[in-house]
């Protein structure tokens, strides 16, 4: 620093006092106001998600059963082996679907970018779908169903290995070239070609393995077992922190590629742990839960007017917690509480979210990011 | 070597290099230099290869041969962050960024001097405000980027390049959308940015005019990839315009410094008035349509400009015709009127 500079920046030290008071008291706010906020109500739909579906548990039952308090056994049941993990697998799951859609969406600087945008889901679905398929093909369908867990088990692992295929293939086209665009088009293309993929293959299948294969995509935080939740925390928990460590970068690529590069940031490292780091959340997610849709596009968008930011300081821990908070709202409706009817989870998370992804191109024209390219 | 540059090119050719057979050289030879509080501006006509030159001295893209020093070093061996804080730029392509306002813009250009996390320190702040208010953009810190004009927007990105504090910024046609007013406002702030904190300043620019009348220095490259430079009135007085930019269908007028629209003659004109803004915009309307100043005393028409009653009047004579005009537009319609029946 100069000595000429220091006097200049004396000088509008008094100018600007007031402006930048207003700032720290707005960020404050943000920070202090706004994220506790969204956290009380996290809580509470934790409870009702575990309150509410087919059999509805009294809060006063539910308090007591943690602390081995007298209840109805089947409450007791429902509560340890059913609702509790899977409302866990609720908040961690929407997190880590809004999250890696804020990655994407900043990275390809699309505002319809989601987590699956890379092909991710389409490479777990054309896994899960070759599971299937064979199994009712080569007449092992009987041995899954008998096996119950171990099914699940392989179905998990076969989404992972989808993922993971489509990931490395991304990785390798991605090393060569520098364009974020040209790899969202060949992501959509790797849709495409896995979809593809996918239709041939339920040609040959038959009727239980294409029912059970339809279900899968329906979507459900249900399917987690308390052995594949650690599984399920460990990667997802990984991906949060690394995200924490993204957000100076993330917010340096709001200006595009080539300011994030002037600016000292180094774009192939942070390429890279994006797209790993988005896969493997999107992918954890998709083995677990089914391809859940909606969710990763519109809680973005939705944290953005929210919390009247671009900021990834803030972004990315509301995307967190509102992730979280939409996945439980949306598991509550989709168990139509007081009656046995399940509706699918995408059904839901789609009547959600795609006004809100309307809404974001329609307002879009006027302020906000819009439909930038 | 001289101790205030900052950028030195040596030797250096610039061009493409496809599937590593295929070479087009644009320019080659570059011998340049970049001092400490001078503002340059890169003038070429399009396609000369300004862009080129520009990212090959930002790093963007690697010489051909030669090389490009950055404060004596190498600038492929810069560490990125270390290069981040010797050499900011601001770009053509326009920010779209929603949500951010220009105080959220401009602090980004703190990003090499900051935590892993980007926190802003007290200090920081200071710097990010200074910068806006010397852009003039004071009234602009807390207002969203997406609300803002071309010309206010440009004004962000220059601060933010500031807030980078660069010793070197590189500005890729930072005029090029702006309205005349908001072009010369923009160039005002970077002649005062260098001569205050004596940084580099280089920009390329479209504006020939706008370059000659608040350049330091001129790079002109010509369509053959050749590159000259001097101070702008030498570069006038040479004649050198003419040629680099070489059109048909516009000449270099050197007494205006600026590109004018050939004139088809029609005839000569005489001019009989005193010195005053009535009669240079009388001999521009003249000019424009077709008529230049005749040698003697007598042209094919003469114009006298009277004031009557503190309002000029026109008076033309010629060889058929002889009134008074109360507007330059009544007195072009009478000279046209008069060339139709002649």
């Amino acid at each position: 620093m100069k000595p000429g500079e220091i006097g200049m920046r004396e000088r509008f030290r008094s100018l600007t006092a007031g402006p930048a008071l207003a700032l720290c008291i707005e960020r404050f706010r943000k920070m202090t106001f706004g994220i506790p906020l969204a956290l009380c109500v996290l809580g509470v739909l934790f409870v009702l998600d575990i309150m509410l579906g087919s059999v509805n548990i009294p809060l006063d039952s539910l308090l007591a059963i943690p602390t081995g308090g007298e209840v109805k056994e089947t409450w007791a049941t429902i509560f340890w082996y059913w609702r509790l993990p899977k409302a866990i697998t609720a908040v961690f799951a929407g997190a880590a679907l809004a999250l890696s859609g804020l990655l994407m969406q900043t990275f390809f600087r699309n505002p319809l970018a989601d987590p699956f945008i890379l092909g991710i889901s389409s490479g777990a679905s054309v896994g899960v779908a070759l599971v299937m398929m064979s199994a009712g093909f080569c007449g092992i369908g009987a041995v899954f169903a008998g096996l119950g867990f171990l099914g699940d088990v392989s179905i998990a692992f076969a989404s992972v290995l989808g993922s993971l295929a489509v990931l490395l293939l991304i990785l390798l086209i991605s090393a060569k070239i520098q364009s974020s665009t040209t790899i969202l088009v060949l992501g959509i293309m790797v849709s495409y070609i896995s979809g593809a993929i996918v239709t041939i293959l339920l040609q040959f299948a038959d009727q239980s393995s294409m029912h059970s294969y339809s279900f899968w995509t329906f979507g459900s935080f249900s399917g987690v077992t308390w052995s594949q939740l650690p599984v399920l925390a460990f990667f997802l928990t990984a991906g949060f922190g690394v995200s924490f460590f993204l957000t100076k970068s993330l917010n340096a690529l709001l200006l595009g590629e080539q300011y994030a590069v002037s600016m000292g940031m180094d774009y192939k490292k942070i390429k890279n742990a994006i797209i790993v780091n988005t896969a493997v959340m999107a992918g954890v997610v998709t083995a677990f839960c089914g391809p859940i849709g909606f969710l990763g596009v519109a809680v973005p968008h939705f944290c953005r007017s929210l919390f009247v930011t671009a900021d990834h300081r803030i972004l990315v821990p509301a995307c967190v917690i509102v992730g979280g908070i939409i996945a439980l709202a949306t598991d509550i409706i989709s168990h139509l509480p007081g009656t046995d009817l399940v509706l699918p989870l995408n059904a839901i998370t789609a009547l959600f979210g795609a006004p809100v992804v309307i809404w974001v191109i329609v307002r879009g024209t006027r302020f906000g990011r819009g439909v930038t390219t | 070597m001289s101790r205030a540059a900052i950028l030195t090119c040596k030797n250096l050719t610039i061009g493409y290099q496809n599937q590593k057979t295929i070479t087009r050289e644009i320019s080659k030879g570059l011998n340049l230099q970049l001092n400490r509080g001078e503002l340059v501006c890169l003038v070429g006509p399009n396609g000369s290869g300004k862009s080129t030159l520009i990212r090959t001295l930002t790093g963007i893209q690697p010489p051909l041969s030669g090389e490009v020093l950055l404060l004596d070093k190498k600038i492929a061996d810069h560490r990125s962050e270390e290069k981040a804080k010797t050499m900011s730029v601001v770009l053509t392509t326009p920010v779209q960024a929603g949500y951010m306002t220009a105080f959220d813009i401009v602090a980004l250009g703190r990003f090499p001097h900051t935590n892993w996390v980007g926190r802003l320190t007290e200090d920081d702040t200071e710097i990010i405000l200074s910068a806006i208010a010397s852009v003039g953009a004071g009234d602009l810190t807390y207002r969203f980027i997406h609300e803002m004009s071309d010309g206010e927007r440009q004004k962000v990105m220059i601060a933010r390049a500031l807030a980078q504090e660069p010793v070197l910024m590189v500005l890729d046609e930072p005029t090029a959308f702006l309205d005349i007013p908001h072009k010369i406002e923009t160039m005002r702030i970077l002649r005062s940015v260098a001569r205050s904190t004596s940084k580099a300043i280089l920009l390329s620019t479209h504006d020939l005019n706008l370059a000659i009348r608040s350049a330091d220095r001129l790079w002109i490259i010509d369509q053959h990839g050749a590159l000259i430079t001097g101070i702008p009135e030498d570069l006038v007085l040479s004649g050198i315009f003419g040629s680099a930019f070489g059109i048909h269908g516009a000449s270099f007028d050197p007494v205006r410094g600026e590109f004018t629209i050939p004139i088809e003659k029609k005839g000569t004109f005489a001019l009989r008035a005193r010195k005053s803004v009535e009669r240079i915009w009388t001999w521009y309307a003249l000019e424009r349509i077709g008529y230049l100043p005749a040698d003697g005393e007598r042209g094919d028409i003469t114009v006298t400009i009277r004031k009557v009653d503190g309002k000029p009047v026109w008076e033309i004579r010629t060889d058929t015709v002889a009134r008074e005009c109360s507007s330059l537009a009544e007195l072009i319609e009478t000279i046209s009127a008069n060339d139709r029946e002649g």
